[in-house]
């Protein structure tokens, strides 16, 4: 059992990475937004799904726990996207649900948390960020009792062979393909001229997001008629996802530069970005930031209704979070799985709502949407010989 | 009587020590009136009641008759006190007028903006009015300590007070100041105020004062008028014994040189030639005595002979070794004793026990310590014998923080543990600043002690009679040059005086 | 004794205040508390994470408090123990020892590390005045853009871009018989060499001639240099000191307590050791107490929400009051001081009133 889900786990990982089509193996990341017809949980093992059923039935109730990652609750990034959907999930459900802050973010800190949410009987814990992967990896042995889900990483032993237990489940997300949705739009709007990204930390999500953004401004010049360009020097990783004042600062040299649209992929130093541009908008400038993670748009708003944000490169976290709370509730925890949400399970993505695209921009960026879900379109999760 | 102030039986007790006992004071209107006691008597305790600092636990306080209380300095200052404290309360690089209307800015343009300009002029009003001749616009840290008083005296008038309480003014200050210092008193009074001066030192009282109470461990002894009563008999009444002015001495017997420094030149902080060409020996059994007015090289000469200041050229030999390129430690184990000039800033670490104070130069030493690990019992009972010899008294012993000490007793401590290691050659800086009396009496006494132990001491004074009385022979400096030597037992005040302002003397160059 | 009233007083203040902050968001203090020190102590697993979480503020508190008793504010301790601890890591990830021995050699070489980046501020400070505070909270940044750098490019696991591979168990401080006493805690080693530290430390400071001219220079540079102290070698010495037992915290920190080291993480430790200090009033021992008493508030936080309602922002700002009233016990003692003198003043009224009437 626990070779073949090591092995089912590799194999997810390759694909993963690889991206050849495999998507989301289970329906139920597919099913995602469409709100539960009724809370009651349909308590049927043998319901579940064609992934290895979880070695229980999913109790009647349970008690739903997170514990954050570094950074507050409202970081307007994972914390928040993965404790929206928590916090949705239990309302619609009739759950109860707890979130807890650790003191630091080394596997001890978490544990420690962990242990906590599992002693006050929350035994269902959604932990957002690949930070949490040795831990969980701990977690899923040391409590076979609670429930784990894992967004963004895989539980390893710190060697990277990934082990996902039946009472796991991990979570990655395409971010490239919705750097990529991000860049066609922002090229399509702003049709030339110089384009930015700013990002936190080189990590694989934040890279992702980058080579995905780059790929999409050069699909638009390919295929659309923009003249966008993308210079060295424009894109830069700040190294931290909390220096508020370097994000401006950054942001400040680049619209100095001539950059129009910054894409930053950053967390706090995103929100640096942000404010300087709501500063240099405000002075009748045209800049624009694009998003990430979860719609923006309400953090540039300045003058009353306008806003820096131009559109949002999207994670559905709060979506993922949400569907793996119901699934347990149906009895359908697919648990030992390791899921990837991108374009086919509408995983990742533009905000619905884009008040700074115009709708030709829109129509056209969901038939390239539909071309990645279909296949046509391949997005790249490597480098290759795009910048940085 | 017209009474400005009285302070009626007063009692202040700190938890175990009884500070004032029952203390009374009067201050006539447009008098000077000394407050006379030794250190620990209790005078800055009362001063500090009549400011508002402290609440007395008994007593009263009368001003213009009518009795008041005061809570705060704020309270004092509106009755008219004000309170020019031993150590100045100035800012350095702020200026005269800064520093005098600072917590009570004039303002002009809505409040928003200082009147600066507007301060200086009716400072500098006041200024010439009692004669201070203070600059309203020169900087505190440009200006010599003397003025730097005036300017606290300044801030007092500014402040319209009508009683000035001076605490030990003379201090610090060179005798030239003294004078104009008596000078101001003067003028002050002639404008109406009335002041307490505090002091210990008799001389002063009777250049300067109208009357003097006297106090003794926190009770008031009585108090005179000065004019008819003796020094002797203030001295009496404030040391409870008979006193003695004159140093008892027998002759020197001079023997080896100890200390000989040739031509030595040092330059100061500020770079500038601090003593140039100085050349000097000290021999063993005599006293010799460094006169000079301030700031004319003494210290610099104290710090090169110590190793606190590199010298520039010219060489220090103690005992016929070269010290020059000696390290402090080296200096200290070849048998240099040092009395500093300040003593909680050199002396003594204040936040030691008097127990580790006295080992400061010997805790490396068996049996102080031993491979490194310190042995407390040993380092007691040594300071234990200091104490007991040089009678320092302090709450605890040995144990007592050193800051817990009065004034005096610190000095003593100093003084007892340079003394105990019995230095070839003790360097004595101002040995008996700021003490009373009856500690004078006694230093000057031990230092004397050391000489007849065939030891050599050099004596560095700003007080122009501890040099005449102590030394063997006078040494004069002026501007970092030496004037001369002179025999003390040859000459006068009046020479030494010529010499300090930097007359040669024709006869003997 | 006095300093322990004081310090007590201050934890007292705290629990008060943290209390009345309960209650006026609307939760009740006693359960709140007693799920606080439940979350600390209620079984095995949970005291040896108190203890464990504690370890580290032991060697930050006494880095602060080593450098405070000789004059120096060494507000580097973060950019210390990160170090340290990186340069642990380095040792830990990269030579096959014996167990024993890799680990003694990660703890020399961890000290070192601290001691390394508390020199430059040391030196700087003995060579031209400059004030320790600035150069050594710039270190922390030195250190914390090194460890940025030098662990992607040198320690890092094969996926991972922010922290290094983990520590192989050889190299590690947790010890199975540790683990298993505390069922399952992290609690490791580095306990038991912060109690060893504690005591040398203490045994340096009070009992030695080192501790009495590092003291000395401390409390009056002018009177060591008097007294023919190398005031400029101890300063470098007390910094470097200070910087080694920050660097032991590191070694404690991220060899024991966590398995590997993070990158773009200063660690909130080193700030923590100024308050642990303060509270145990710069004596080992009390740094030890209070680091104990850190580590309970730190490691219970999190069951009192878990098992309340109070928001963890809530809980953080408890802690954060009893943190600072705990710093601030300076004013705890004024207000002693001045409570038994208003005693003192209304006893003696109250008689003094007698004997009027008695009159």
């Amino acid at each position: 059992m626990r070779k073949t889900a090591k092995i089912f786990t590799g194999i997810m990982l390759v694909a993963s990475l690889a991206l050849t089509a495999c998507g989301a193996k289970n329906n139920n990341g597919g099913s995602s937004s469409s709100p539960s017809t009724s809370p009651s949980p349909s308590a049927t093992p043998s319901a579940s799904a064609s992934a290895p059923a979880s070695p229980s039935a999913a109790p009647a109730s349970f008690q739903v726990g997170m514990v954050t990652d570094s950074g507050t609750i409202d970081d307007k990034s994972f914390n928040q996207g993965t404790w929206e959907g928590v916090q949705k999930a239990a309302k619609d459900l009739g759950l109860k649900e707890k979130y807890l802050k650790p003191t630091g973010t080394t596997e001890a800190d978490y544990m420690k948390e962990i242990g906590n949410l599992f002693d006050a009987g929350y035994k269902f814990i959604v932990t957002p960020g690949f930070k949490f992967e040795t831990a969980i990896f701990k977690a899923q042995d040391k409590y076979p009792d609670a429930k784990f889900v894992l967004i963004d990483g895989g539980p390893h032993a710190g060697d990277f062979k990934y082990v996902v237990k039946p009472n796991t489940v991990s979570i990655y997300f395409a971010e490239h393909e919705s750097g990529y949705l991000a860049g066609v739009a922002t090229a399509l709007q702003v049709k030339e001229g110089d384009v930015g990204f700013i990002g936190g930390m080189e990590i694989p999500p934040v890279q992702k997001f980058n080579w995905g953004f780059q790929q999409g401004v050069k699909y638009a010049n390919d295929n659309l008629g923009t003249k966008i360009s993308i210079k060295k020097d424009n894109v830069i990783y700040q190294g931290s996802f909390d220096n508020v004042a370097a994000g401006s600062q950054l942001a400040a040299q680049m619209y100095d530069r001539g950059v129009k649209v910054i894409f930053a992929a950053a967390g706090g130093v995103g929100v640096g970005a942000i404010n300087e541009a709501k500063t240099r908008a405000k002075a009748g400038k045209e800049v624009w930031i694009v998003g990430v993670d979860v719609d923006q748009y309400a953090d540039g708003v300045y003058d009353g209704d306008k806003s820096v944000i131009l559109t949002s490169a999207m994670k559905k976290i709060d979506h993922a979070a949400y569907d793996m709370i119901k699934a347990e509730t149906e009895g359908k925890f697919p648990g030992g799985q390791t899921l990837i949400f991108d374009a086919k399970n509408d995983g990742v993505g533009l905000p619905v709502e884009n008040p700074n695209l115009t709708p030709e921009t829109l129509a056209k960026v969901d038939e390239v949407f539909k071309k990645i879900q279909s296949g046509e379109i391949k997005v790249a999760a490597e480098q290759g010989d795009l910048l940085k | 009587m017209d009474y400005v102030v009285e302070m009626l039986n007063i009692r202040k007790e700190f938890t175990g020590i009884v500070a004032n006992d029952d203390i009374t004071i009067r201050l006539k209107r447009g008098e000077i009136h000394a407050l006379l006691g030794e250190n620990g008597a209790g005078k800055s305790t009362l001063m500090s009641i009549l400011f508002g600092m402290y609440q007395a636990d008994r007593g009263s306080i009368k001003v213009n008759g009518k009795e008041v209380r005061i809570s705060n300095p704020n309270v004092a200052n509106q009755m008219g006190i004000g309170m020019v404290h031993q150590h100045f309360k100035l800012v350095e690089d702020f200026t005269v007028t800064e520093n005098i209307i600072m917590g009570s800015e004039p303002r002009k343009w809505l409040g928003l903006v200082m009147d600066t300009r507007k301060a200086g002029k009716k400072i500098e009003e006041l200024s010439k009015q009692y004669g201070l001749n203070v600059d309203p616009y020169a900087k505190i840290e440009d200006i010599s300590v003397g003025m730097q008083q005036r300017v606290e005296i300044l801030k007092m008038l500014y402040r319209k007070a009508e009683v000035l309480i001076l605490d030990e003014p003379t201090g610090v200050l060179t005798p030239q100041e003294v004078q104009e210092l008596g000078r101001i008193m003067k003028n002050l009074i002639k404008e109406g105020k009335s002041i307490i001066l505090i002091t210990h030192k008799l001389k002063e009282i009777k250049a300067f004062a109208d009357r003097c109470t006297v106090i003794r461990r926190g009770k008031t002894i009585g108090t005179v008028d000065v004019a008819t009563t003796s020094e002797g008999a203030m001295a009496e009444m404030m040391v409870g014994r008979q006193v003695s002015f004159k140093v008892e001495k027998t002759d020197s017997v001079p023997g080896d040189v100890v200390l000989q420094v040739k031509s030595l030149t040092v330059r100061n902080s500020k770079k500038s030639l601090a003593l140039n060409d100085f050349s000097l020996e000290v021999r063993a059994g005599e006293i010799v005595g460094i006169a000079g007015v301030e700031g004319n090289g003494q210290s610099d000469l104290v710090e090169a002979i110590t190793g606190l200041r590199k010298a520039e050229s010219g060489s220090i030999d103690l005992n016929g070794q070269n010290i020059t390129a000696k390290s402090i430690r080296e200096r200290i184990e070849s048998g240099i004793g040092h009395i500093p000039e300040d003593r909680q800033k050199r002396g003594l670490i204040l936040d030691y026990t008097l127990a580790e104070n006295m080992v400061l130069e010997v805790y490396h030493r068996e049996p102080f310590s031993r491979k490194g690990v310190l042995k407390n019992s040993a380092i007691r009972q040594y300071a234990n014998r200091i104490i007991d010899s040089f009678d320092v008294r302090s709450g605890e012993g040995a144990v007592s923080a050193a800051r817990s000490l009065s004034g005096g007793n610190q000095q003593k401590a100093i003084i007892g543990r340079e003394i105990e290691r019995n230095p070839l050659l003790l360097i004595a800086v101002q040995p008996t600043r700021g003490l009373d009396v009856g500690s004078i009496e006694y230093i000057h006494k031990r230092l004397i002690e050391h000489r007849d132990n065939g030891k050599a001491v050099l004596l560095i004074s700003l007080e122009l009679d501890e040099i005449m009385n102590l030394s063997d022979r006078i040494a004069i400096v002026n501007q970092g040059e030496l004037i001369g030597v002179v025999n003390a037992s040859e000459t006068n005040e009046n020479e030494i005086g010529l010499m300090m302002a930097g007359v040669k003397r024709e006869e003997g160059a | 004794m006095n300093r322990i009233v004081v310090s007590l007083v201050a934890v007292l203040f705290g629990l008060l205040a943290g209390a009345v902050l309960m209650a006026v968001t609307g939760h009740n203090p006693i359960t709140g508390y007693s799920y606080l020190f439940e979350g600390g102590l209620k079984n095995p697993e949970r005291i040896g994470n108190t203890m464990a979480t504690a370890t580290p503020l032991v060697f930050s508190g006494l880095a602060v408090a080593f450098a405070f008793r000789t004059g120096l504010f060494n507000i580097g301790v973060a950019g210390q123990l990160l170090f340290g601890g990186f340069c642990a890591s380095a040792v830990g990830l990269n030579w096959a020892l014996p167990k024993p021995l890799l680990l003694i050699v990660m703890l020399i070489v961890g000290f070192l590390g601290g001691a390394l980046w508390a020199i430059v501020p040391g030196l700087l400070k003995a060579r031209f005045n400059v004030h320790e505070v600035v150069s050594s909270i710039m270190m922390n940044w030195v250190a914390y853009w090194t460890v940025y750098y030098a662990v992607p490019a040198y320690l890092k696991a094969q996926y991972s871009e922010t922290e290094s591979a983990q520590l192989p168990e050889a190299a590690s401080l947790k010890v199975p018989f540790l683990t298993e006493m505390f069922d399952g805690s992290f609690i490791n080693l580095g306990l038991f060499v912060a109690v060893i530290i504690v005591l040398v430390v203490g045994f340096i400071i009070n009992r030695t001639t080192f501790g009495y001219e590092l003291k000395a220079v401390g409390h009056n540079r002018s009177a060591a240099e008097y007294a023919g102290i190398a005031v400029n070698r101890s300063i470098v010495f007390s910094m470097a000191i200070s910087g080694g037992l920050a660097g032991l915290g590191g070694v404690a920190l991220y060899a024991g307590n966590a398995s590997n080291i993070q990158i773009g993480v200063l660690p909130s430790q080193g700030f923590d050791g100024i308050a642990v200090a303060l509270l145990g009033a710069n004596t080992p021992i009390g740094v030890f107490l209070s680091a104990m008493f850190f580590g309970l508030l730190y490691s219970g936080r999190g069951f009192m929400n878990a098992m309340t309602e109070i928001p963890p922002e809530i809980a953080d700002s408890i802690i954060a009051i009893i943190i600072y009233f705990a710093a601030t016990s300076i004013l705890i003692e004024r207000l002693i001081r001045w409570f038994i003198r208003r005693r003192r003043a209304n006893t003696k009224a109250s008689t003094s009133q007698e004997g009027k009437v008695g009159m």
